[in-house]
Protein backbone atom coordinates (compact mmCIF):
# COMPACT_ATOMS: atom_id res chain seq x y z
CA UNK A 1 0.00 0.00 0.00
CA UNK A 2 1.74 3.05 -0.88
CA UNK A 3 1.71 6.15 1.56
CA UNK A 4 0.06 9.57 0.60
CA UNK A 5 1.65 13.05 0.84
CA UNK A 6 1.36 14.88 4.05
CA UNK A 7 1.11 11.49 5.59
CA UNK A 8 3.32 8.90 7.70
CA UNK A 9 3.54 5.64 7.73
CA UNK A 10 3.87 4.13 11.26
CA UNK A 11 4.82 0.40 12.41
CA UNK A 12 2.55 0.66 15.44
CA UNK A 13 -0.72 2.79 14.93
CA UNK A 14 -0.97 5.14 18.07
CA UNK A 15 -3.19 7.46 17.37
CA UNK A 16 -0.78 10.38 16.24
CA UNK A 17 2.48 9.48 17.67
CA UNK A 18 4.99 6.58 17.12
CA UNK A 19 6.86 4.95 19.86
CA UNK A 20 10.24 3.84 18.94
CA UNK A 21 11.07 0.12 18.97
CA UNK A 22 12.66 -1.39 21.80
CA UNK A 23 15.53 -2.35 20.14
CA UNK A 24 15.98 0.79 18.72
CA UNK A 25 15.75 2.71 22.33
CA UNK A 26 18.61 0.67 23.17
CA UNK A 27 20.56 1.69 20.89
CA UNK A 28 20.03 4.91 21.18
CA UNK A 29 20.10 4.63 25.29
CA UNK A 30 23.64 3.09 23.67
CA UNK A 31 25.01 5.70 21.96
CA UNK A 32 23.79 8.35 24.96
CA UNK A 33 26.16 6.09 27.25
CA UNK A 34 29.35 7.55 25.36
CA UNK A 35 29.27 11.45 26.68
CA UNK A 36 27.84 10.60 29.72
CA UNK A 37 30.76 8.04 30.64
CA UNK A 38 32.76 10.61 29.28
CA UNK A 39 31.25 13.42 32.03
CA UNK A 40 30.12 11.12 34.68
CA UNK A 41 33.07 9.08 34.94
CA UNK A 42 36.08 9.23 32.90
CA UNK A 43 36.73 12.86 32.96
CA UNK A 44 36.50 13.18 36.76
CA UNK A 45 38.13 9.94 37.31
CA UNK A 46 41.01 11.24 35.60
CA UNK A 47 41.29 14.02 36.96
CA UNK A 48 41.65 12.55 40.27
CA UNK A 49 44.32 10.23 39.10
CA UNK A 50 45.62 13.36 37.60
CA UNK A 51 45.78 15.32 40.95
CA UNK A 52 46.56 11.71 43.03
CA UNK A 53 49.95 11.02 40.83
CA UNK A 54 51.45 14.65 42.03
CA UNK A 55 50.90 13.68 45.96
CA UNK A 56 48.22 15.51 46.38
CA UNK A 57 45.62 14.47 48.78
CA UNK A 58 42.30 13.26 46.63
CA UNK A 59 39.20 15.09 47.92
CA UNK A 60 36.68 12.61 47.32
CA UNK A 61 38.19 8.70 46.46
CA UNK A 62 38.04 7.38 42.55
CA UNK A 63 35.93 4.32 43.78
CA UNK A 64 33.26 7.26 44.98
CA UNK A 65 33.08 8.56 41.81
CA UNK A 66 33.68 5.31 39.62
CA UNK A 67 30.52 3.74 41.66
CA UNK A 68 28.17 6.86 41.78
CA UNK A 69 28.85 7.87 38.21
CA UNK A 70 28.20 4.35 37.32
CA UNK A 71 24.74 3.91 39.23
CA UNK A 72 23.83 7.04 37.39
CA UNK A 73 24.78 6.08 34.25
CA UNK A 74 22.49 2.38 35.01
CA UNK A 75 19.59 4.21 35.95
CA UNK A 76 19.78 7.17 32.95
CA UNK A 77 20.32 4.32 30.61
CA UNK A 78 16.94 2.52 32.06
CA UNK A 79 15.15 5.81 32.50
CA UNK A 80 15.95 6.23 28.50
CA UNK A 81 14.56 3.28 27.54
CA UNK A 82 11.52 3.17 29.45
CA UNK A 83 10.30 6.52 28.92
CA UNK A 84 7.31 5.25 26.58
CA UNK A 85 6.48 3.17 30.03
CA UNK A 86 4.75 4.50 33.05
CA UNK A 87 8.04 3.83 34.28
CA UNK A 88 9.30 6.78 33.47
CA UNK A 89 8.45 8.94 35.77
CA UNK A 90 9.25 7.22 38.79
CA UNK A 91 12.90 6.31 37.20
CA UNK A 92 12.44 9.82 36.68
CA UNK A 93 12.80 10.34 40.44
CA UNK A 94 14.94 7.85 41.46
CA UNK A 95 17.75 8.92 38.76
CA UNK A 96 17.12 12.86 40.13
CA UNK A 97 17.06 11.07 43.54
CA UNK A 98 20.84 9.44 43.58
CA UNK A 99 21.99 12.67 41.38
CA UNK A 100 20.87 14.60 44.79
CA UNK A 101 22.44 11.96 47.61
CA UNK A 102 25.75 12.16 45.49
CA UNK A 103 25.54 15.74 45.68
CA UNK A 104 24.89 15.43 49.16
CA UNK A 105 27.73 12.81 49.66
CA UNK A 106 30.35 15.43 48.16
CA UNK A 107 28.54 18.23 50.06
CA UNK A 108 29.59 16.49 53.09
CA UNK A 109 33.58 16.59 52.00
CA UNK A 110 33.53 20.21 51.84
CA UNK A 111 35.84 21.70 52.31
CA UNK A 112 38.98 19.89 50.61
CA UNK A 113 41.95 20.58 51.69
CA UNK A 114 45.14 20.51 50.11
CA UNK A 115 48.78 20.40 51.53
CA UNK A 116 50.93 21.23 49.02
CA UNK A 117 53.89 18.68 48.69
CA UNK A 118 56.62 19.88 51.43
CA UNK A 119 53.89 20.60 54.04
CA UNK A 120 54.81 24.29 54.56
CA UNK A 121 51.37 25.61 53.29
CA UNK A 122 48.01 24.68 52.87
CA UNK A 123 44.81 25.54 51.03
CA UNK A 124 41.37 25.00 51.93
CA UNK A 125 38.48 25.21 49.13
CA UNK A 126 35.05 25.38 50.11
CA UNK A 127 32.63 24.20 47.27
CA UNK A 128 29.30 23.93 49.04
CA UNK A 129 27.94 27.08 47.63
CA UNK A 130 28.41 25.79 44.09
CA UNK A 131 27.09 22.09 45.09
CA UNK A 132 23.43 23.68 46.90
CA UNK A 133 23.10 25.68 43.06
CA UNK A 134 24.36 22.70 41.77
CA UNK A 135 21.16 20.84 43.49
CA UNK A 136 19.08 22.73 41.80
CA UNK A 137 19.22 20.10 38.95
CA UNK A 138 18.40 17.02 40.67
CA UNK A 139 15.65 18.95 42.60
CA UNK A 140 13.61 20.10 39.19
CA UNK A 141 14.09 15.94 37.86
CA UNK A 142 12.02 14.94 41.21
CA UNK A 143 9.66 17.53 40.20
CA UNK A 144 9.34 16.53 36.63
CA UNK A 145 9.47 13.19 37.66
CA UNK A 146 6.77 13.75 40.15
CA UNK A 147 4.50 16.11 37.67
CA UNK A 148 4.86 12.61 34.82
CA UNK A 149 3.96 10.50 37.38
CA UNK A 150 0.71 12.08 37.90
CA UNK A 151 0.12 12.93 34.51
CA UNK A 152 0.77 8.45 33.55
CA UNK A 153 -1.30 7.92 36.20
CA UNK A 154 -4.12 10.45 35.31
CA UNK A 155 -4.53 10.22 31.89
CA UNK A 156 -1.81 6.93 30.45
CA UNK A 157 -0.33 7.75 27.10
CA UNK A 158 -1.58 10.92 27.13
CA UNK A 159 2.31 12.82 26.67
CA UNK A 160 3.33 10.18 24.16
CA UNK A 161 2.07 12.04 21.31
CA UNK A 162 4.63 14.89 22.34
CA UNK A 163 7.10 12.78 23.78
CA UNK A 164 6.89 10.54 20.36
CA UNK A 165 5.47 12.85 17.71
CA UNK A 166 5.07 10.94 14.39
CA UNK B 1 -0.24 -2.99 7.65
CA UNK B 2 0.79 0.59 7.42
CA UNK B 3 -1.56 3.40 8.65
CA UNK B 4 -2.65 6.84 8.06
CA UNK B 5 -1.52 9.25 10.95
CA UNK B 6 -3.04 12.94 10.63
CA UNK B 7 -0.44 15.34 12.39
CA UNK B 8 -1.40 16.56 15.88
CA UNK B 9 -1.35 20.20 16.44
CA UNK B 10 -3.60 20.22 19.87
CA UNK B 11 -2.21 22.00 22.93
CA UNK B 12 0.00 19.81 25.03
CA UNK B 13 -1.80 19.37 28.46
CA UNK B 14 -0.94 21.93 31.62
CA UNK B 15 1.57 19.54 33.53
CA UNK B 16 3.20 18.44 30.19
CA UNK B 17 4.17 21.76 29.36
CA UNK B 18 5.06 22.54 33.23
CA UNK B 19 7.16 19.86 33.26
CA UNK B 20 8.61 20.40 29.93
CA UNK B 21 9.31 23.91 30.75
CA UNK B 22 11.29 22.55 34.04
CA UNK B 23 13.34 20.17 31.82
CA UNK B 24 14.58 23.18 30.49
CA UNK B 25 15.02 24.98 33.49
CA UNK B 26 17.11 22.31 34.33
CA UNK B 27 18.89 21.81 30.73
CA UNK B 28 20.06 25.34 30.90
CA UNK B 29 21.14 25.48 34.68
CA UNK B 30 23.22 22.35 33.40
CA UNK B 31 24.44 23.89 30.76
CA UNK B 32 25.70 27.21 32.60
CA UNK B 33 26.81 24.88 35.45
CA UNK B 34 28.88 22.84 33.28
CA UNK B 35 30.23 26.40 31.47
CA UNK B 36 30.78 28.07 34.76
CA UNK B 37 32.92 25.09 36.43
CA UNK B 38 34.72 24.78 33.89
CA UNK B 39 36.01 28.36 33.11
CA UNK B 40 36.57 28.61 36.60
CA UNK B 41 39.21 25.63 37.11
CA UNK B 42 40.82 27.19 33.71
CA UNK B 43 40.87 30.59 35.82
CA UNK B 44 42.18 28.64 38.74
CA UNK B 45 45.03 27.18 37.30
CA UNK B 46 46.00 30.54 35.52
CA UNK B 47 45.77 31.95 38.88
CA UNK B 48 48.12 29.94 40.71
CA UNK B 49 50.67 30.04 37.55
CA UNK B 50 50.62 33.58 37.73
CA UNK B 51 52.08 32.53 41.39
CA UNK B 52 51.86 35.63 44.07
CA UNK B 53 54.83 37.42 45.47
CA UNK B 54 56.40 39.71 48.30
CA UNK B 55 58.68 41.93 45.93
CA UNK B 56 61.39 44.05 46.88
CA UNK B 57 61.42 43.74 51.06
CA UNK B 58 63.90 45.96 52.37
CA UNK B 59 64.72 46.21 56.30
CA UNK B 60 66.21 49.74 57.60
CA UNK B 61 66.28 51.15 60.96
CA UNK B 62 63.64 53.63 61.55
CA UNK B 63 63.24 56.65 63.49
CA UNK B 64 61.17 55.06 66.57
CA UNK B 65 63.75 52.58 67.40
CA UNK B 66 61.97 50.39 65.07
CA UNK B 67 63.30 47.93 62.35
CA UNK B 68 61.19 48.45 59.57
CA UNK B 69 60.88 45.61 56.92
CA UNK B 70 58.85 47.24 53.65
CA UNK B 71 58.07 45.88 50.50
CA UNK B 72 55.08 44.74 48.29
CA UNK B 73 53.05 41.98 47.99
CA UNK B 74 51.74 41.25 44.29
CA UNK B 75 48.92 38.97 43.36
CA UNK B 76 47.86 38.62 39.85
CA UNK B 77 44.33 37.10 38.86
CA UNK B 78 44.60 36.12 35.21
CA UNK B 79 41.55 34.25 34.95
CA UNK B 80 37.65 35.09 34.14
CA UNK B 81 36.47 36.14 37.53
CA UNK B 82 37.22 38.60 40.70
CA UNK B 83 38.84 37.60 43.87
CA UNK B 84 37.16 38.97 46.66
CA UNK B 85 37.58 39.55 49.93
CA UNK B 86 41.43 39.02 49.86
CA UNK B 87 42.57 39.20 53.24
CA UNK B 88 46.61 38.39 54.54
CA UNK B 89 47.86 38.06 57.67
CA UNK B 90 51.38 37.26 58.77
CA UNK B 91 52.85 36.66 62.12
CA UNK B 92 56.46 36.94 62.49
CA UNK B 93 58.00 35.33 65.41
CA UNK B 94 61.76 35.12 66.69
CA UNK B 95 64.06 31.98 67.06
CA UNK B 96 62.88 31.53 70.59
CA UNK B 97 59.18 31.43 69.07
CA UNK B 98 57.99 35.09 70.89
CA UNK B 99 56.28 37.44 68.41
CA UNK B 100 57.56 40.40 67.11
CA UNK B 101 55.45 41.82 65.00
CA UNK B 102 52.00 41.59 62.55
CA UNK B 103 51.30 42.65 59.17
CA UNK B 104 48.15 42.66 57.31
CA UNK B 105 47.31 43.27 53.64
CA UNK B 106 43.22 44.14 52.61
CA UNK B 107 40.67 43.28 52.33
CA UNK B 108 40.36 43.96 48.35
CA UNK B 109 39.17 42.69 45.47
CA UNK B 110 41.15 42.03 42.28
CA UNK B 111 39.13 42.21 39.48
CA UNK B 112 39.45 39.45 36.49
CA UNK B 113 42.82 40.59 34.24
CA UNK B 114 44.10 42.69 36.69
CA UNK B 115 47.27 42.33 39.58
CA UNK B 116 46.65 43.27 42.94
CA UNK B 117 49.69 45.44 44.54
CA UNK B 118 49.54 45.73 48.23
CA UNK B 119 52.38 47.41 50.26
CA UNK B 120 53.62 45.79 53.66
CA UNK B 121 55.08 47.11 56.21
CA UNK B 122 56.18 45.36 59.43
CA UNK B 123 57.83 46.90 62.84
CA UNK B 124 59.89 45.01 64.97
CA UNK B 125 60.53 47.36 67.60
CA UNK B 126 64.01 46.68 68.69
CA UNK B 127 64.38 50.17 71.87
CA UNK B 128 63.70 48.31 74.37
CA UNK B 129 64.69 45.39 75.74
CA UNK B 130 61.94 43.32 74.26
CA UNK B 131 62.06 40.11 71.90
CA UNK B 132 63.19 41.90 68.96
CA UNK B 133 66.44 43.21 70.52
CA UNK B 134 68.14 39.96 69.66
CA UNK B 135 67.57 41.03 66.20
CA UNK B 136 70.42 43.21 66.56
CA UNK B 137 72.86 41.13 67.25
CA UNK B 138 72.14 37.13 66.84
CA UNK B 139 71.57 36.01 63.19
CA UNK B 140 68.64 33.82 63.66
CA UNK B 141 65.72 31.68 62.38
CA UNK B 142 62.33 33.87 62.13
CA UNK B 143 58.73 32.13 61.94
CA UNK B 144 56.65 33.28 59.63
CA UNK B 145 53.22 32.53 59.69
CA UNK B 146 50.90 33.79 56.92
CA UNK B 147 47.04 33.03 56.70
CA UNK B 148 45.06 34.21 53.47
CA UNK B 149 40.92 34.51 52.92
CA UNK B 150 39.55 35.27 49.70
CA UNK B 151 36.16 34.19 47.66
CA UNK B 152 37.07 33.33 43.82
CA UNK B 153 34.71 32.85 41.34
CA UNK B 154 31.47 34.35 43.74
CA UNK B 155 31.00 30.62 44.59
CA UNK B 156 34.57 29.53 46.38
CA UNK B 157 35.57 30.44 49.85
CA UNK B 158 39.24 30.38 49.97
CA UNK B 159 41.89 29.93 52.51
CA UNK B 160 45.67 29.83 52.44
CA UNK B 161 48.09 28.73 55.41
CA UNK B 162 51.81 29.12 54.63
CA UNK B 163 54.38 28.95 57.60
CA UNK B 164 58.06 28.72 56.65
CA UNK B 165 61.21 29.90 58.59
CA UNK B 166 63.62 33.40 57.04
CA UNK B 167 67.17 33.40 57.62
CA UNK B 168 67.62 36.61 59.59
CA UNK B 169 71.28 38.18 59.30
CA UNK B 170 71.86 40.58 62.44
CA UNK B 171 73.18 43.89 61.45
CA UNK B 172 75.48 43.70 64.23
CA UNK B 173 76.20 39.91 65.00
CA UNK B 174 78.50 39.21 67.98
CA UNK B 175 78.54 42.68 68.93
CA UNK B 176 81.35 43.38 70.98
CA UNK B 177 82.50 45.88 73.36
CA UNK B 178 85.85 45.12 75.41
CA UNK B 179 87.70 47.62 77.57
CA UNK B 180 91.15 46.78 77.96
CA UNK B 181 93.70 48.12 80.85
CA UNK B 182 93.69 51.88 81.59
CA UNK B 183 96.97 54.13 81.56
CA UNK B 184 97.82 57.03 83.05
CA UNK B 185 99.48 59.83 80.78
CA UNK B 186 100.09 63.57 82.14
CA UNK B 187 97.37 62.71 84.49
CA UNK B 188 94.93 61.86 82.17
CA UNK B 189 93.14 58.32 82.39
CA UNK B 190 92.24 56.20 79.18
CA UNK B 191 91.18 53.26 78.39
CA UNK B 192 90.92 51.53 75.17
CA UNK B 193 87.39 50.25 73.76
CA UNK B 194 87.49 47.82 70.89
CA UNK B 195 84.35 47.21 69.15
CA UNK B 196 83.65 43.95 66.76
CA UNK B 197 80.93 42.90 65.22
CA UNK B 198 79.75 41.30 61.42
CA UNK B 199 77.28 42.75 59.46
CA UNK B 200 75.28 40.01 58.18
CA UNK B 201 72.21 42.01 57.33
CA UNK B 202 71.59 42.84 53.63
CA UNK B 203 72.06 46.78 53.52
CA UNK B 204 75.12 48.45 54.89
CA UNK B 205 75.68 49.95 58.59
CA UNK B 206 76.40 53.27 58.06
CA UNK B 207 75.93 55.97 61.43
CA UNK B 208 77.97 56.03 64.63
CA UNK B 209 78.13 53.50 67.33
CA UNK B 210 78.13 55.45 70.36
CA UNK B 211 79.43 54.25 73.86
CA UNK B 212 79.45 55.83 77.60
CA UNK B 213 81.55 53.83 80.45
CA UNK B 214 79.26 54.02 83.89
CA UNK B 215 80.47 52.89 86.59
CA UNK B 216 78.56 50.27 89.28
CA UNK B 217 77.43 53.48 91.42
CA UNK B 218 75.66 54.74 87.61
CA UNK B 219 78.34 57.74 87.16
CA UNK B 220 79.32 58.54 83.89
CA UNK B 221 82.98 57.60 83.70
CA UNK B 222 83.46 58.59 79.81
CA UNK B 223 82.20 57.51 76.61
CA UNK B 224 83.44 57.68 73.16
CA UNK B 225 81.78 56.70 69.17
CA UNK B 226 82.95 54.47 66.00
CA UNK B 227 82.15 55.96 62.78
CA UNK B 228 80.71 53.37 60.77
CA UNK B 229 80.60 52.12 57.28
CA UNK B 230 80.37 48.37 56.89
CA UNK B 231 78.93 46.94 53.75
CA UNK B 232 77.16 43.98 54.12
CA UNK B 233 78.83 40.55 54.86
CA UNK B 234 81.59 42.81 56.11
CA UNK B 235 83.44 42.59 59.52
CA UNK B 236 84.35 45.37 61.95
CA UNK B 237 87.20 45.98 64.72
CA UNK B 238 88.83 48.81 65.83
CA UNK B 239 90.13 50.32 69.25
CA UNK B 240 90.06 53.85 70.28
CA UNK B 241 91.13 55.03 73.46
CA UNK B 242 88.25 57.14 76.21
CA UNK B 243 89.25 59.16 78.56
CA UNK B 244 88.04 58.63 81.71
CA UNK B 245 87.01 60.64 85.34
CA UNK B 246 89.57 61.14 87.92
CA UNK B 247 88.86 58.16 90.24
CA UNK B 248 86.03 56.41 88.41
CA UNK B 249 85.68 53.05 89.36
CA UNK B 250 85.20 50.48 86.46
CA UNK B 251 84.47 47.32 88.01
CA UNK B 252 81.35 45.98 87.95
CA UNK B 253 80.09 48.89 85.55
CA UNK B 254 78.19 48.82 82.26
CA UNK B 255 78.93 49.80 78.79
CA UNK B 256 76.26 51.32 77.23
CA UNK B 257 75.61 51.80 73.41
CA UNK B 258 73.61 53.12 71.05
CA UNK B 259 73.76 52.77 67.69
CA UNK B 260 72.55 56.22 65.54
CA UNK B 261 72.03 56.91 62.23
CA UNK B 262 70.05 59.10 59.56
CA UNK B 263 66.74 57.78 60.79
CA UNK B 264 67.08 57.85 64.70
CA UNK B 265 69.08 56.22 67.72
CA UNK B 266 68.66 52.57 69.33
CA UNK B 267 70.26 51.17 72.21
CA UNK B 268 71.73 48.61 71.64
CA UNK B 269 72.64 45.69 74.54
CA UNK B 270 74.49 46.97 77.27
CA UNK B 271 77.59 45.04 78.16
CA UNK B 272 79.07 44.29 82.15
CA UNK B 273 82.52 45.44 82.62
CA UNK B 274 84.92 42.63 84.42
Amino acid sequence: MSTPRGATAVSRETGGYQVPSLGYRILVAALRLIPSFFLLVALPVAALSFVNSRGIALPISTTAVLVWGLVLLALGTVRYIAKPTRAYGPLMIATSFVSLLYLVYALGLSPYRVVVPGGSASITAGYSMFLEVAMIIPTIGILVGLLTTVEDARTPEERLPFDFPA
Amino acid sequence: MAALVVPTHRQPPAIYRLARALRWVSTIVLVVLIIYAGTVAYSAVEVARSSAQARSLSASFASNGTVEITGSFTLSNPGLYPIQGFALTARVANGAGILLGTLGVGPAEIAPSTTGVFPIALYLPVSASGPAESLLTEDQYLSVNAWGNATYAYLFPLSVSLSETRFWGAPFEGLQLSVGAPSIAGGTTTVPVTLTFANHAASADSGTITFLIESSNFVDCGGGSFSLAVPAGGFYDQTQNAVLSPGCPLAGGELLTTYSNGGGTIPLPPEALP
